[in-house]
């Protein structure tokens, strides 16, 4: 398998460096949300004394900047993705192969996160210095983020690919997805911190699996949870890796018996 | 069943459709209640091909025959019936039945559009699990055989379609499968390139044994690769034996041309019905039981006017175009 990886690998990176500016583009698109949120919420905090709860401005500053990180890292656009390979009948022949489709979309995913991941630094190392961030992160929260952000994105990929999977009954996913996506914006904390949405908000968010995509590992980046919440906070987010993986062999297995190989 | 490579018995695929009638009306109603209706696109078919046989599947656009070869490669679950290719069920998909199986669209790429073929064929090494060594020989044959040389270090998106049909074939054969499925193997591509797609599936089969069954439109592949076809019409099939006795058992008649100095002027239609006249060329149609005594006959009474002569099986399309018309012909003996 390792082989079949680095092989892929080699692929994707060829094909890859043939885009280099949309990815750059792509990437400063994904930057382009939260900074506006985070201008937003600087200039609320400044309209109440400098302070929203228990962020002010330079907490705010931080989260963003750690959000866009985790954002960076652990999206995925695959049921997009999936929805035009089914369609164009792209995914016939790699139905066909033996190896799973998934491990495509997996290392397109982090030859895309390798790509991008520099100059994405370097825009949140500017923001950051422009905002005067504050991350209250300890080596320990720091030590914690890997496991988070590797939860989070293998979350998001596998909750994509359910979803992704829907395009076997309706062969157009793009309305489910755009439906996820929409959830995902209000409760994977992108409006405003975890901490900050009014009480049965939060209750939801914790609830649902959209927070521990993104929020919980910004959260933990910018210190804004203590260690013993954060470890209780990845052991949730483990859960629910394990749960979106079970639930993605059974829509899987079903979904392809419905498989028309429309287009192909 | 049989030890056959490809075993397959009353196989079924139904598919179900949407269907609406045109207007913003119609268009609403079908938000609310959706008219569905079943298309049996394989309804029924049962047959075998033996190790090494290279087959032609005939039949019309939309009599299944596309859907048969997905059914068989594995992509596609039947709604009824069994199939077996090598002794695998197909729509399993196991991993060592889809490392000696290919299924080449004619019209479908699988290579990435980015990259040169040359890493395309690595990367599908590794996923096949193909040996360095046999890696090698295996591109080797391919490049020869398909004069690949200059072809695989450009990225693919910069390849004609005949250029890209060639490279395609080449990642489908990687694995050196045991059995090919081709869809349209030569669509869309100019005669010359036909007749190299041709040449190569035929020394493919020759060199490598594999097993190879071939649906296209165009008869030249077929009369030049398969001296068994099976033809299917609405998902049924019609016939199932040896090319040449398709003409025999589908066109009761023969057609004789005949080439006279004064042929513009003669008129031979007692002999039989006069299809064409091309100048001194004139050709008849002429039941197949009296056609040689026809040929004597014209012969005998012609005498010095005639400059040739030749009987024939009327032409392979015009046989299948009568089977498409519907009529049943059964399986050979």
């Amino acid at each position: 398998m390792i082989d079949v990886y680095r092989a892929l690998f080699v692929g994707q990176i060829q094909a890859a460096s043939q885009y280099r500016v949309q990815s750059i583009l792509w990437m400063l698109f994904a930057v382009i949300r939260p900074v506006i949120f985070l201008a937003a919420w600087v200039a609320v905090a400044g309209a109440q004394g400098g302070r929203v709860g228990s962020y002010d401005v330079r907490d705010f500053a931080a989260y963003y900047v750690a959000l866009s990180l985790v954002a960076n890292l652990a999206t995925s656009w695959n049921s997009y993705e999936f929805e035009f390979e089914i369609r164009m009948g792209r995914l016939s022949p790699k139905l066909l192969r033996p190896l799973h489709p998934i491990h495509y979309a997996v290392v397109e995913n982090i030859v895309w996160k390798m790509t991008t991941i520099i100059p994405m630094l370097v825009v949140l190392g500017f923001i950051a210095a422009t905002f005067d961030a504050r991350f209250r992160s300890t080596p320990a929260h720091l030590a914690l983020f890997v496991p988070s952000v590797v939860l989070g994105a293998a979350l998001a990929f596998l909750a994509g690919w359910v979803v992704a999977t829907t395009a076997f009954w309706t062969t157009r996913v793009h309305a489910v997805a755009t439906l996820w996506d929409r959830a995902a914006f209000i409760f994977a904390g992108q409006i405003a911190p975890l901490a900050l949405l009014p009480g049965p908000l939060q209750t939801i968010a914790l609830v649902l699996p959209f927070g521990y995509m993104l929020g919980v590992p910004a959260e933990i980046l910018q210190g804004a949870v203590d260690v013993p919440t954060a470890i209780l906070l990845i052991a949730v987010q483990a859960v629910w890796v394990g749960i979106f993986y079970a639930l993605l062999q059974v829509v899987w297995r079903v979904g392809v018996r419905q498989y028309t190989g429309v287009g192909a | 069943m049989t030890d056959a490579v490809v075993e397959v018995r009353d196989l079924r695929k139904t598919f179900r459709v949407t269907e609406r009638q045109e207007g913003l009306a119609a268009t609403l109603r079908s938000f609310v209640r959706r008219q569905r209706r079943d298309i049996n696109a394989v309804a029924g078919i049962t047959f075998g091909i033996e190790a090494g046989e290279v087959v032609g599947f005939l039949g019309p656009n939309g009599a299944g025959k596309t859907t048969t070869l997905k059914m068989l490669s594995g992509l596609l679950y039947p709604t009824g019936g069994e199939a077996r290719v090598l002794g695998f069920v197909p729509w399993r998909r196991e991993n060592a039945y889809l490392q000696q199986m290919t299924l080449l669209m004619g019209n479908r790429t699988q290579l990435v559009w980015d990259i040169p073929a040359a890493d395309s064929f690595r990367v599908l090494q590794e996923i096949y699990r193909v040996p360095e060594d046999s890696f090698r020989k295996t591109v080797g044959e391919l490049t020869e055989l398909l004069e690949l040389q200059e072809l695989v270090h450009k990225p693919v998106r910069n390849l004609s379609l005949g250029e890209r049909m060639k490279v395609e074939f080449a990642a489908g054969l990687i694995q050196s499968p045991r059995v090919a499925f081709l869809d349209e193997p030569t669509i869309g591509l100019d005669i010359s390139m036909q007749v190299r797609i041709r040449r190569f599936v035929a020394e493919y089969n020759r060199r490598t044994g594999a097993t190879i069954l071939l649906t296209s439109h165009y008869m030249d592949d077929v009369v030049a690769l398969c001296k068994r076809v099976i033809v299917i019409h609405h998902g049924q099939l019609l016939y199932d034996g040896p090319l040449a006795d398709l003409a025999e058992r589908m066109a009761p008649f023969k057609v004789i041309v005949a080439t006279l100095h004064d042929g513009a002027a003669a008129d031979l239609s007692v002999y039989g019905t006069v299809v064409a006249r091309d100048e001194g060329r004139i050709t008849l149609k002429v039941d197949r039981q009296i056609a040689p005594e026809r040929a004597a006959r014209l012969v005998n009474d012609l005498g010095d006017r005639l400059t040739d002569i030749s009987v024939e099986d009327p032409p392979i399309e015009e046989v299948i175009d009568r089977v498409f018309s519907g009529e049943r012909v059964g399986t050979a003996p």
